[in-house]
């Protein structure tokens, strides 16, 4: 942004601003209506993180006593719940991160291929079997993924037969697959959707770049690397800003779906632990506790790397 | 003379009708909410006997059941006070109780107000009536099952037992399997013979489940095989063997003891380790879940398992729609060997006394409008004519009445395992939770102008003449092969119920997080010391242990309590 020389006073600024597009503020309204009411009124919830749920009849009286900060002190402190809960924040963590890298990863690499396809008709195909599993519910996803990562199931088989193992694996209750193994079901479930964007970007990009670089003699891989990435840089700054503010969030279908006593120790998330808390054992407080620890830590996240990218110079999203 | 007569028999029909149609037409229709913690499918529309109780009671029903995981969907309607009128709970009951989401019942049942009722719960009231914080007594739920007339009718094991394909123990020539050892050396020597079924499939010689709640079937066997029907996760000394066995001091009186830490564990978790090694236990089972477990069952390729009979019942049905008798399951009583157990041979209880199952059915909600109707209603279906109705349908359509004995085609009884036609013609959606008449007739009744004598059986399922009458040719030989007469004789007759009752029904506060840990450690624990490799074993135990250990005090500890409260109840002092 260039700066200014001379600012003229604020306040006749913004209000010349808002007489000139009220059309576009009135159509705002809806939306920020929406962001105030399922956004920001819930938030009146958290209150419930400072009183105590723990007895038996606080829930049916529906009066709590106020704890203060006791129930943050009792995730952090009591010797029960403590490694429960920094595994499930470490669980978390780890699995967000394989998300968000085999994420990325994998949708870009497809966009760019299908970018350079000549084709339309192959194209549009591979795109539309890419994404329909966008549509699946995760029970479905999951279901397939268990008959395929089976013991005696498919993948087994076909491992086995090209003689690349000899004992069956056991993918589904062997603690060291098991993020990797949500990756894998994410990318499979996510990736058509999530190349959308980047083609979007690609066919954004001026074709003369091309036409320049072909007569400066860049082959189709210089190409690629120096005019179609390059190109989707700002949207992958924005995407990557935007998903490192849901990295407190590894989803947990997956995990609840496929966790089960042997996998425990990876498996459980911040949300399962929630889930846990708030509807199994009935300790609202606890549970909102965790919960409101888990928002907070995504927006530290999400301003971090917010300003990261902009003493980087790239475009920011706050 | 004829005509005035007749008016008059009209008039004087009429006029007793009146008082009839005036207390129904004070009835207003009403339509009940009924959530159930099952899953299920609601009636047809049509379905014969809603129809019935919309005629005489004026009341409809809207049926919701459970989809997804039962503690969670409780906890949202408590957490949402969104409540339907008649509440089944199923296993988590003591968390709508605590949760106040029941009402009490003691305001509307006595002995004045609903006699039936009262009669019902009556010889086992001290069970059920529990004390509020308060000191009230209390009745939130009225039991669904076991409270039974007449002599205890064990014609098959209904809860826990080992389970194993009737064609296992055919192919060895029927041998009485009594151990733990005798049980998997069987099932070992018959996979070595049969390696696949006929479609080429492998068997699984032994299968574990242990999703969720129903991890049971890792859990609970240690119990059985030590000599103890069902207590749920601990071992409590009734017998001066049980006090031998666990080394226990004889002096305390019902001694409680939480059994998955202790050595006598130890030998059937490294039994199913050796057995894992062996291949005989298939791995998916550690993360099979309940739809997966039940699908092998259906495909009849589980020679062997754990687990109660009402557990895989769609299983066992599956099996059976196919006729693939042979791969439905034979329920044994096995115990440790003696080697287990310093040589002591122990004695085999699998079936316990009969029991009521205490606070499971329907309780009606806070919501509810109306309670004192849904009692009423509850009072008159206990009567003769609706339990006939609820348990054998309609005379001449579903069964049929002969020298007094209540009957059935095999058509008829065929029916009853014929889900489509029971959303159409069975009322089970009610019935099943409601309060029910059990075990034998206990005197005669009149259905029209036919009498049903004593000593018929409630359930068409436990009548002789349809057991034993209707029973397929494969079971029939099976049986006649052991010189049995059902299926029931693979166990020991029942023993006398201990005062506490069975200590699963016990409630503990859902909100403990010791109780969750122990639950913990066990689901991650003991499938990983079953799959490790051998050598490691022992370590993996002795941590195993110290990890539970706290847990388990605290449990143990607790569960010692209540049991002895309990038994004061039941008792007196």
């Amino acid at each position: 942004m260039t700066s200014v020389a001379v600012k003229p006073p604020r306040k006749s600024k913004i209000s010349k601003t808002l007489g000139s597009q009220w059309q576009l503020m009135l159509m705002s309204v809806p939306m920020l209506l929406y962001v105030l009411l399922f956004n920001y009124a819930p938030m009146w919830g958290w209150l419930e993180a400072f009183k105590d749920y723990s007895s038996k009849n606080a829930l049916a009286t529906g009066n709590a006593p106020w704890i203060g900060f006791g129930n943050f002190n009792f995730l952090f402190n009591d010797p029960l719940v403590k490694t429960d809960f920094l595994l499930s924040i470490r669980n978390t963590l780890a699995m967000s991160v394989i998300n968000l890298v085999f994420g990325t990863v994998s949708s870009i690499l497809l966009a760019v291929l299908l970018n350079e396809l000549r084709s339309k008709t192959f194209k549009r195909t591979v795109q539309t079997v890419t994404y329909l599993p966008h549509f699946l519910s995760m029970i479905v996803v999951v279901s397939i993924a268990q008959n395929i990562f089976a013991t005696n199931g498919p993948l087994n088989g076909i491992l086995r037969s090209l003689g690349l193992i000899k004992e069956d694996v056991f993918w589904l209750g062997d603690k060291k697959y098991f993020w990797w193994l949500v990756g894998v079901i994410n990318v499979w479930k996510e990736v058509g959707w999530n190349t959308i964007i980047y083609i979007s970007a690609m066919t954004s990009i001026d074709p003369c770049l091309y036409e320049a670089a072909a007569i400066d003699g860049a082959g189709r891989f210089q190409r690629i690397l120096h005019v179609t990435l390059p190109g989707i840089k700002s949207t992958f700054v924005i995407l990557l800003i935007m998903n490192i503010g849901h990295l407190m969030e590894a989803g947990f279908e997956i995990q609840y779906l496929l966790g089960r006593g042997v996998v425990y120790d990876v498996a459980s998330t911040i949300d399962i632990f929630v889930l846990k808390y708030g509807t199994e054992k009935l300790d609202i407080g606890v549970a909102t506790a965790a919960g409101m620890f888990k928002s907070v830590v995504a927006i530290i996240l999400l301003i971090i790397a917010n300003m990261t990218a902009k003493a980087l110079d790239e475009d920011t999203l706050i | 003379m004829r005509k005035i007569l007749a008016v008059l028999l009209v008039l004087a029909m009429v006029l007793a009708l009146v008082p009839a149609v005036m207390a129904e037409g004070a009835l207003e229709p009403v339509t009940l909410t009924v959530f159930i913690g099952d899953p299920g499918d609601a009636p047809k529309e049509d379905n014969k006997i809603y129809k019935m109780i919309e005629e005489k009671f004026g009341v409809t029903f809207e049926f919701e059941y459970l989809a997804g995981n039962l503690d969670e969907t409780i906890g949202l309607k408590i957490a949402n006070k969104d409540y339907a009128d008649l509440f089944c709970a199923g296993n988590s009951a003591d968390l709508a109780i605590s949760g106040g989401a029941m009402i009490n019942l003691l305001d509307y049942v006595s002995p004045e107000k609903t006699p039936r009722l009262w009669a019902h719960i009556e010889p086992q009231k001290a069970r059920l009536i529990d004390k509020d914080a308060d000191g009230n007594d209390v009745l939130y739920i009225i039991p669904n099952y076991g409270l039974a007339d007449g002599d205890q009718i064990v014609n098959s094991v209904g809860g826990p037992a080992f389970f194993v394909q009737k064609q296992v123990l055919a192919w060895a020539g029927y041998p009485q399997i009594k151990t733990l050892n005798q049980y998997f050396d069987l099932i070992e020597k018959f996979i070595d013979a049969n390696p696949t079924d006929a479609n080429g499939t492998p068997y699984i010689g032994f299968a574990i489940l242990c999703e969720d709640w129903r991890h049971f079937c890792l859990i609970n066997p240690v119990q059985h095989l030590m000599g103890r029907p069902n207590d749920g996760e601990v071992y409590i000394c009734v017998t001066d063997q049980n006090y031998e066995v666990t080394g226990n001091d004889p002096s305390v009186p019902y001694k409680t003891e939480t059994f998955i830490d202790k050595p006598y564990a130890k030998a059937y978790y490294k039994k199913l380790n050796e057995e894992f090694q062996k291949g005989l236990i298939d791995q998916s089972t550690f993360t099979d879940s309940y739809d997966a477990y039940i699908a092998k069952i259906s495909s009849g390729i589980v020679l062997g398992m754990f687990d109660q009979t009402w557990d895989f019942g769609s299983g066992t049905q599956a099996l059976t729609d196919a006729k693939m008798y042979e791969n439905t399951y034979a329920a044994l009583g096995l115990v440790y060997d003696p080697e287990y157990v310093n040589g002591v041979e122990i004695e085999e209880h699998y079936v316990n006394g009969g029991l009521p199952n205490v606070r499971r059915g329907f309780g009606i909600s806070v919501a509810c409008q109306c309670p004192e109707r849904i009692v009423a209603m509850w009072e008159e279906m206990l009567s003769d004519e609706w339990q006939i109705l609820f348990n054998w349908g309609i005379e001449g359509e579903d069964y049929y009445i002969e020298d007094g004995r209540l009957l059935m085609t095999e058509e008829q009884y065929a029916n009853l395992s014929n889900s489509e036609w029971k959303l159409e013609n069975k009322a089970d959606g009610i019935f099943t939770n409601s309060p029910k008449k059990q075990g034998y007739i206990m005197n005669d009744i009149t259905i029209g102008d036919q009498v049903i004598k004593a000593g018929n059986c409630w359930e068409p399922g436990n009548q002789p003449e349809i057991l034993f009458g209707l029973m397929n040719d494969y079971d029939k030989e099976f049986l006649s092969a052991y010189g049995y007469k059902k299926f029931g004789d693979f166990v020991n007759p029942p023993i006398e119920l201990a005062p506490y009752g069975e200590a699963w029904q016990i409630n503990y506060d859902p909100v403990d997080t010791e109780h969750t840990k122990f639950l913990q450690v066990q689901d991650q624990r003991l499938p990983e010391m079953i799959m490790a490799d051998p050598a490691e074993f022992d370590a993996k135990w002795d941590a195993f242990v110290e990890e539970i250990g706290p847990s388990a005090k605290a449990f143990e500890e607790y569960m010692q309590g209540a049991v002895l409260e309990e038994v004061k109840k039941v008792v007196g002092e």
